[in-house]
């Protein structure tokens, strides 16, 4: 998830396009879905691809626009991992809790970021900096374990190396 | 542009021309870039920019460089292929942008391949494969034309021209085609389902929600070769009938097989291989991407197909089936992406081809993902029924850092773990199964004695809690239940009656669930518990966590693996302080023999030593030593504290480190304790068995002594006949601790000739002082510890040329590595694969050997390759001397009855209390369990003291040592600084040079001088200062 996410604006603060360009964007992509069924999602995700993340009156737009209940876009967006309803920071450090993550001590790279940046898995840094997510696989399960952020994958985690990667993000 | 296919010959004819293209470039020095998803992770793209800029800075016309997806070794990305028309084809491995220009230089320009950086395309790794699926992966995958070129869409055109609709179902149901996504439903039955299904308007659906953690084969196909599931899809949906519309559902998280496959629908209806009149055809077929937005159960059929219609993927009660009422209420057949990608071979090449891989209930290739402990972590595709072991150890390449393997967990959260007993098992559907797993789409994961199965279970069930949609009970509620439980287990907190309750309830979750999200759920729960059940009895009644994972249950993971629990950390960091003598304090809280262990110990704490993650475990033992060594050359004394005198006496049987570690306790507890030693001599086998030069016999007298001073008594020299007549004489209780000093006899013909030693007895006479007469050229049988010492000893008593025969391979040696490594370095050759089948002699007098060599096959319980002898490949050796070592066993002529002997002649004692059946009769060491290292045989001791103690102050047996009453010592709580975390090599004490080894008894191996040591115990991270991580 992470790396999808990532490769697309996280924020509009400062961003290139303006609410409005945003809107339009979206409608268009409600446009493109109208009458088939299954539009709800694509529409979310290009959404959130825009913006970062699904703020309350953005999905009410939606709601009005697809005549979709409110209450079905909230069930959809808290089911799937992929949506979220709160800001993220600047950089998303993204661990991998796969198989192949965890057997080679994915948890106590955990650790060390938990304790590094001091923040709990979903949340944010106070500062905006950094935001930490556990994500279920990136598939790069013969380089684990292994922690994205950004688009940049890193590779062979250990605490230390954790340690060097963050600082050089400061 | 392209122009439509408007028929067969069209496809024939534009593939002519693309065929012609690839022949042209065949001509020039091509260089494909593999940038699947984990070699752009590698850096692959950095590589590819390396060498456009080289290639163009050379102007070099003749090299095209080309980009290729995943083609599967996933650990030595980035990968690259070079196909040179003259020097034919490589592939280069773990390359970085400055290894570019010399592959330019040397390759691409003088047509000298850099082979040390090349795969070995002939090693087992790649010639135990059967490449299908993914054999268009080195095809560039946005190249429809690459894809044609290479029979692409001859099975559609094929299906569409020459076969009817009841034809192609019959062709995949012939071929035996079974459902890629795990469960095994034959495709064929299941398309034949949906085509009998009423309704005017049916769908397809590609199953791309690839969601097990650690399995990723079908994001390469999608990525590598989107053409072969496409056109599998079209040819289903002609099969099917009425189908104008298909889905791929394609997890989010694989950003880059989404927008390969659009792009693939892109040219595909560009040719007129997707929509309405393919190939000049009335049939008509579309098909559009969905990208999934996270939810592992969308893996789940009707969960996916809510998905698509944009709900929340809750699965839904079956019956119907999707094949009678599916996407919006249609029928509808959904297939994974690898059996949808098996469609165009099975018809271009005919059901018959195709099956002839694989076995007959399983047919055709599975690809699977190899990863976790594993050397050659990537991508494989066998055979269906290929052995595990084969895959573990042959294409896989075994464990990394020598490490045992554990189990290996197939099918995912929903799978189970099998472990090491069963490596001959073919990795089929049934086979697996049967086994408590279950095949799921492929992911292989590989673990060693580092993991933990209880903590493993857990993972899976938080993986599951998390993934659950919450619709039915027994999956909302049970897992979470069931997590409560194994985390209390894993905190130490847990009991017996947890783990029945725990058995209960993964059954009534898996009977209860609605859909198979649920139903599999508890499986790594009931697969471990079948597997695995001691290890969660050692939780919940040791609190010790054999793979040191679960935190809670220890301080560091050294210190937990010692088999007396050594202050490992603590020591390590009063030596790191110059604290010499408190470190030696500290180590003779729990340890009577700090210099003799700290020379000859299997040092089990090393192996969980986390600084090896960092480059190579921290030299515990030999630090160990230098403390122990300090103290007794400084003469700094350890006095334990003493317990009140008590009246009874207890007699031990054996004066090995097993019964001294007893009596140096119990003595401490008070009692009167007497050791009975058959031998002349106190120790043990560490006495007479391990050779002067490993253990000089005045370091272990001292220690002794240390023992006896403090008031045990010591009979040399005298046997006891029966347990009996010690109670009759008095003794309230009694510890038996003979150990095991009986050589067992290889079996073959004269070996009852003069010249024939058993190594037990061989290495007794000389440390007791006797010269046994060798002659100059040994053979020494066996590859145990017993083994290297006589071979090592032969050497110094002056043999010429010393073999070791050993049946197995050397990686499979029990010996401790060091030893061999140091033979080695003596001059003594390991000759492996190799087993004796005869003595050969004249006049009574050893002449020579005759040998077979042995081919390993299969796998036995204990998962090492069973040898096998070669027919007719004897060969015979000269030797004059040959030396038994394959085995001890202990004698045990002086138990009458009432103590129970095993069937291979070892004692029989609770494993934890070390009680016999005779009450007051305790046993432990060598004796019970076989040959085995002194720590064990100390901690051994140990055990047995408590238990002893217990018993005679009529208290419950109880497993746990408690030792009290010692000063307490200030271990130093300062973290490593980042310098000494940095990558550094381990520390070697210096070692005696090898021809003054040859010619004396002189200790090999020296003491750390107090720099060394200090810079050594530098290196440890010290783990006991984290803070416990749970949950």
């Amino acid at each position: 998830m992470a790396e999808a996410e990532t490769k697309q604006p996280v924020s509009t603060a400062g961003g290139k396009s303006s609410a409005a360009e945003i809107f339009r964007q979206v409608q268009a992509e409600i446009e493109k879905n109208r009458g088939q069924a299954g539009a709800l999602i694509p529409v979310l995700q290009k959404a959130q691809a825009l913006i970062g993340y699904l703020p309350q009156h953005v999905m009410l737009a939606i709601s009005r626009d697809m005549k979709v209940p409110l209450s079905t876009i909230y069930g959809v967006t808290t089911f799937y991992s992929f949506f979220t309803m709160v800001p993220r920071g600047k950089h998303v450090v993204s661990i991998c809790m796969g198989t192949s993550c965890y057997v080679r001590g994915g948890e106590r790279i955990l650790n060390t970021l938990e304790k590094e940046l001091g923040i709990e898995p979903g949340s944010t840094t106070k500062d905006g900096t950094f935001s930490l997510e556990m994500v279920r696989c990136l598939g790069c399960c013969g380089l684990a374990p292994v922690v994205s952020i950004g688009e940049k994958v890193n590779r062979r985690m250990t605490p230390t190396k954790m340690k060097e990667v963050l600082s050089s993000y400061a | 542009m392209a122009k439509r296919l408007m028929s067969v010959e069209e496809l024939n004819k534009f593939k002519a021309v693309a065929q012609k293209k690839l022949d042209e470039r065949a001509k020039k020095i091509q260089v494909k870039v593999h940038l699947g998803t984990c070699g752009i992770a590698g850096g692959a793209k950095f590589v590819q920019e390396a060498f456009v800029k080289e290639v163009a800075a050379r102007k070099l016309s003749n090299v095209i460089i080309t980009e290729a997806a995943c083609i599967g070794p996933c650990e030595r990305e980035p990968v690259v292929t070079v196909i040179h028309p003259q020097k034919g084809r490589v592939i280069y491995c773990n390359l970085t942008p400055e290894q570019v220009p010399t592959i330019v230089e040397k390759h691409l320009i003088k047509s000298e391949p850099v082979t040390e950086w090349l795969l070995d395309l002939e090693s087992p790794t790649f010639k135990l494969q059967h490449i299908r699926i993914m054999h268009n992966q080195d095809i560039d995958p946005m190249s429809i034309e690459e894809y044609i070129a290479r029979d692409g869409y001859q099975a559609l055109a094929k299906a569409l021209t020459q076969m009817k609709p009841d034809d192609v179902i019959s062709e995949v149901t012939k071929a035996g085609l079974r459902g890629r996504g795990g469960a095994g439903f034959p495709t064929g039955t299941k398309w034949s389902f949906v085509r009998r299904a009423v309704g005017d308007e049916k769908f397809v659906v590609c199953n791309g929600d690839e969601g097990d953690p650690g399995a990723y084969m079908n994001r390469a196909v999608l990525e590598g070769n989107p053409h072969s599931i496409l056109e599998g899809m079209a040819i289903g949906a002609y099969a099917i009938g009425n189908v104008r519309r298909g889905y791929a559902y394609i997890r989010a998280e694989y950003p880059l097989a989404i927008e390969t496959f659009n792009h693939a629908l892109e040219q595909a209806r560009e040719y007129g291989l997707l929509g309405k009149n393919i190939l000049g055809t009335d049939f008509e077929f579309d098909l559009t991407v969905f990208p999934g937005a996270g939810a592992f159960v969308c893996g789940e059929e009707t969960a996916l197909l809510a998905s698509i219609e944009g709900k929340r993927g809750n699965p839904r009660q079956r019956p119907p089936f999707p094949a009678n009422k599916g996407l919006l209420d249609k029928p509808t057949t959904l297939n994974n992406v690898e059996s949808w990608s098996n469609i165009p071979l099975i018809i271009h090449h005919g059901a018959d081809w195709w099956g002839s891989a694989g076995s007959e209930q399983c047919k055709g290739t599975k690809t699977f993902c190899l990863v976790g402990k594993i050397n050659n972590s990537g991508l494989i595709e066998v055979p269906l029924s290929t052995p595990l072991g084969q895959i573990i150890f042959d294409i896989g390449g075994g464990i990394p850092g020598g490490k045992k393997f554990k189990a290996i967990q197939i099918g995912g959260p929903s799978g189970g773990c099998i472990p090491i007993g069963h490596l001959n098992t073919p990795v089929d559907y049934e086979a697996v199964t049967k086994l408590g797993a279950i095949m799921g789409s492929g992911g292989l994961i590989v673990m060693d004695e580092n993991n933990c199965m209880v903590d493993v279970a857990k993972f899976f069930l938080q993986f599951t809690r998390d993934e659950a949609c919450g619709k039915c009970t027994p999956c909302r509620a049970g897992i979470p239940k069931m997590l409560e439980i194994l985390s209390k287990i894993t905190q130490g907190k847990g009991s017996m009656e947890d783990l029945a309750v725990l058995s209960e309830l993964a059954e009534m979750v898996g009977s209860a669930s609605l859909c198979g999200l649920g139903q599999t759920a508890p499986n790594p729960v009931l697969s471990t518990l079948r597997h695995f059940h001691a290890e969660y009895e050692a939780h919940i009644i040791d609190k010790h966590c054999p793979a040191a994972v679960c935190q809670p249950l220890f301080k560091a993971p050294c210190q937990h693996t010692c088999p007396v629990e050594l202050d490992c950390p603590g020591y390590v960091s009063l030596i790191k302080e110059g604290k010499y003598a408190d470190a030696y304090k500290l180590i003779r809280q729990r340890l009577p023999f700090p210099m003799s262990v700290g020379r000859v110990c299997d040092h089990p704490c090393e192996v969980k030593c986390r600084r090896a993650q960092v480059d190579e475990s921290v030299s515990i033992r030999d630090l160990k030593r230098m403390a122990a060594d300090y103290a007794y050359e400084h003469g700094i004394e350890f006095v334990p504290p003493m317990k009140p005198r008590r009246p009874e006496r207890v007699a031990i049987v054996g004066a090995g480190p097993a019964g001294l570690t007893a009596a140096y306790e119990l003595v401490r507890e008070g009692y009167n304790v007497t050791v009975f030693e058959s031998l002349p001599v106190a120790g043990g086998m560490m006495a007479v068995a391990i050779p002067e030069y490993r253990l000089p016999k005045k370091i272990l007298q001292a220690e002794i002594d240390n023992i006896l001073k403090l008031g045990v008594e010591l009979k040399l020299n005298t046997k006891v006949n029966d347990i009996d007549s010690l109670f009759k004489e008095g003794y309230k209780a009694v510890f038996i601790s003979c150990g095991a000093h009986k050589g067992d006899k290889m079996g073959i013909s004269g070996e009852d000739v003069e010249g024939v030693f058993d190594a037990i007895e061989y290495l007794r006479e000389l440390n007791l002082g006797k010269k046994p007469r060798i002659g100059k050229k040994v053979a020494v049988v066996g590859g145990g510890n017993s083994a290297i010492d006589a071979a090592r000893d032969s050497l110094r008593q002056g043999a010429e040329e010393v073999h070791i025969l050993y049946r197995r391979e050397r990686r499979d040696m029990p010996a401790i590595d060091e030893e061999i490594e140091a033979a080695e370095n003596e001059g003594i050759h390991v000759d492996c694969l190799t087993a004796p089948t005869k003595v050969l002699s004249q006049g009574g007098k050893v002449t020579g050997l005759e040998c077979i060599r042995m081919e390993l096959k299969g796998f036995d319980s204990s998962g090492r390759r069973t040898p096998q002898p070669v027919k007719g490949s004897e060969y015979t050796i000269a030797v004059d001397t040959v030396i038994e070592a394959i085995g001890q066993r202990p004698d045990t002529s002086f138990i009458k009855d009432g103590v129970k002997i095993a069937k291979g002649g070892t004692i029989t004692a609770d494993p934890r209390t070390l009680a016999t059946d005779q009450p007051g009769v305790f046993a432990g060491g060598d004796a019970v369990t076989g040959p085995k290292t002194v720590i064990w045989a100390v901690s051994a001791g140990q055990r047995a003291a408590t238990s002893i103690n217990r018993y005679l102050q009529g208290k419950p047996l109880s497993p746990f040592v408690e030792r009290d009453g010692y000063e307490p010592i200030e271990i130093p709580s300062i973290a490593p600084t980042e310098e000494e975390v940095k990558e550094r090599a381990r520390m070697h004490p210096t070692e005696l040079d090898t021809k003054e080894r040859k010619s004396s008894f002189k200790e090999v191996v020296l003491a750390f001088r107090p720099a060394e040591g200090r810079e050594e115990a530098s290196r440890c991270l010290r783990c006991d200062l984290e803070v416990g991580g749970e949950e």
